[in-house]
């Protein structure tokens, strides 16, 4: 067993899929995070997909100081992402709220609502910065070795984004 | 049928990727994150006042003063550095660490205030010409 | 055929044991040679294998209100309908097949698409409905050029064996039916610009959404299984018999390959086309190969 959890470690840092979450940003980080994928930077170098679901990605990308219509919506993607997993948050914004600190719309940094894994600090970060950042989650994914059976289990709601968002 | 033409030159032309973990050449202009010199530092408080995003915090008791800065919470817009006018701050011109616990990168200084320097005698005023003579 | 040969071809050539790392080569040949095209330098050699493991070990949701027994059963019943279309293939021909196989081959290689449809109604999610609407009404719009072509083909050699359609001489009116089915194979492998069921970030992908870990490994092999199969009936049918058998092999694995490119080129160089579009296309322009091939193998067989 202890070959199999080496393999399946190793294949968990060279396969990071990522789902790119928006907390309520100015869509500077998201822009940066859509040219990480371009052929410059090319983040499928490191074997990244963007998935169109949350339940097909190991990472999750939030930008954005989080909206307080927003923190419902990223703990049910959370709850959604299938483990083992990591959270990446991106730009200054999720770690701290960033310019927005007075903010009567917002309910405070990222790491109040779901356990954040790695900060890209930035505003917004260069895309190559959100790749090492990405790297850098992919690793602890891989370090972590957590087996299927202990991962995290998800909850029972089978809502999607766009209905929890509502 | 141009998008063939552009494939094909896409293909003979490579790669343009940068391999990772190589990255682009960052210019000498480039904001990163404040320096702080303490040396140059007289406790103005003139970047925590600029600062757009609270980075910049500045507690004084008495003599002492403690300047501190979050880069977690810090926008990059360079009002501190501007606004310093002793010069003790600045920006890196590198691109700023990923980090994985929050509030990390976290610094903070505690120094002495510094006694002013003596003033010298003021030069003497020149004598009130009533004639209006311009020299 | 009897039994041995059967799981000998369903399990080892060119069944599972070889087909599995030649879907794994052939998605991997897929998203390299459009990285390339895109200047990228795209995924290392491997990828599809090691996203499969890293899929292997991720958890698997708790989804209440949906039968769990059904969802779990369509990918599985996916690989191995797409196992089975491979295993027919006439790679190594005089080696067993039966009367009828082509027909077969056929309704195999519709099954995962059909999985594909109940998966994503079964799993109670509006972008899975979505999905496998747009999946369905693909399927009506290229299958009605898909099987008259293959019917074409197998009309013009008066037979239904693919042993035989495979060791006959090629007339070009087999061709023209090949052509045809090449027209069709990006609707079914789901690439631009038929890509629409599982597009990504228009409707959550699709059919695929609430699918996750293992389960969600099966559908990319059995996707990869789909470009094996759908590829290696075009190639096979493709090479005329030689007196070698290696050189026969050679030829189909060399015209595969080739066939893998030219579609991968095609997805590179286009955008993802909306569904009404795709059925106009088909049943408005492509139509013309088909009916042209079947009416010529049709007067062919009057004449003869």
């Amino acid at each position: 067993m202890k070959l199999w959890t080496r393999l399946l470690c190793a294949c968990r840092r060279r396969s990071p899929w990522i789902f790119h979450m928006n907390s309520g940003s100015c869509n500077g980080c998201d822009i940066e995070l859509i040219a990480s994928l371009t052929p410059r930077y090319d983040a499928e170098q490191l074997g990244v997909l963007l998935q169109g679901s949350p339940r097909h990605a190991d990472i999750l990308c939030v930008t954005g100081p989080v909206t307080h219509t927003a923190a419902p919506a990223i703990q049910t993607v959370y709850q959604q992402v299938c483990g083992p997993k990591a959270v990446v948050a991106i730009g200054s914004c999720p770690a701290s709220t960033n310019v927005f600190i007075d903010s009567r719309v917002l309910v405070g940094p990222l790491d109040k609502h779901i356990p954040v894994d790695v900060f890209v600090p930035g505003c917004p970060p260069r895309p190559d910065a959100i790749v090492r950042g990405i790297a850098a989650a992919a690793n602890i994914l891989a370090e972590r070795r957590d087996s299927a059976a202990s991962a995290e289990s998800t909850a029972s709601s089978a809502t999607t984004p766009e209905e929890a968002a509502l | 049928m141009k998008i063939l033409g552009l494939l094909w030159k896409n293909l003979r032309s490579g790669v343009a990727t940068l391999r990772f973990p190589a990255a682009p050449p960052m210019t000498s202009n480039y904001r990163g994150l404040v320096q702080f010199d303490p040396a140059r530092c007289t406790g103005c408080a003139m970047c925590r006042f600029r600062c757009t995003a609270r980075a910049i915090t500045f507690t004084a008791a008495g003599k002492q003063f403690t300047w501190a800065y979050n880069p977690g919470q810090c926008t990059f817009c360079g009002r501190c550095v501007d606004g310093c006018k002793d010069h003790a701050l600045s920006q890196d011109s590198n691109c700023p660490p990923i980090y994985v616990s929050a509030g990390s990168l976290r610094t903070s200084y505690t120094l002495q205030r510094k006694t002013p320097p003596p003033k010298t005698q003021p030069a003497p005023a020149p004598a009130n010409n009533p004639s209006g003579e311009t020299l | 055929m009897n039994l041995l040969t059967a799981l000998a071809r369903f399990l080892v050539f060119p069944g599972l044991l070889f087909a599995i790392p030649a879907a794994w080569f052939v998605l991997w040949l897929e998203r390299k040679s459009v990285a390339l095209l895109q200047q990228r330098i795209g995924p290392p050699f491997g990828q599809p294998f090691f996203d499969f493991v890293k899929l292997m070990g991720k958890s698997t949701p708790q989804r209440p209100g949906v039968n769990g027994i059904m969802m779990r059963a369509w990918p599985l019943i996916a690989v191995s309908a797409s196992a089975g279309a491979v295993g027919l293939l006439p790679v190594l021909p005089l080696h067993g097949g039966f009367q009828g196989d082509l027909i077969l081959l056929l309704a195999l290689m519709e099954i995962p698409a059909i999985c594909m449809i109940v998966a994503g109604f079964s799993s109670r999610s509006l972008f899975g409905e979505i999905g496998s609407a747009r999946e369905a009404t693909l399927l009506v719009s290229y299958n009605l050029v898909f099987l008259l072509a293959a019917v074409s083909i197998a009309v013009s050699q008066h037979s239904f064996r693919l042993e035989s359609l495979a060791g006959a001489p090629a007339t070009w009116w087999r061709y023209l039916g090949l052509i045809a089915i090449l027209i069709c194979l990006p609707a079914k492998l789901h690439v631009n610009p038929f890509s629409l069921p599982n597009a990504e970030q228009e409707i959550y992908s699709g059919p695929m959404v609430e699918y996750a870990g293992f389960e969600l490994a099966l559908w990319q092999l059995s996707h990869g299984l789909e470009w094996i199969a759908g590829v290696g009936l075009v190639a096979t049918l493709a090479i005329p018999p030689s007196s070698h058998v290696w050189l026969d092999i050679a030829g189909v694995l060399g015209l595969g390959l080739i066939l893998v490119l030219v579609i991968s080129i095609i997805a590179a160089a286009t955008a993802r086309i909306a569904i009404d579009t795709t059925v106009r296309f088909y049943w408005q322009c492509t139509i013309a190969f088909a009916v042209v091939a079947i009416s010529a193998t049709l007067l062919m067989r009057l004449r003869s």
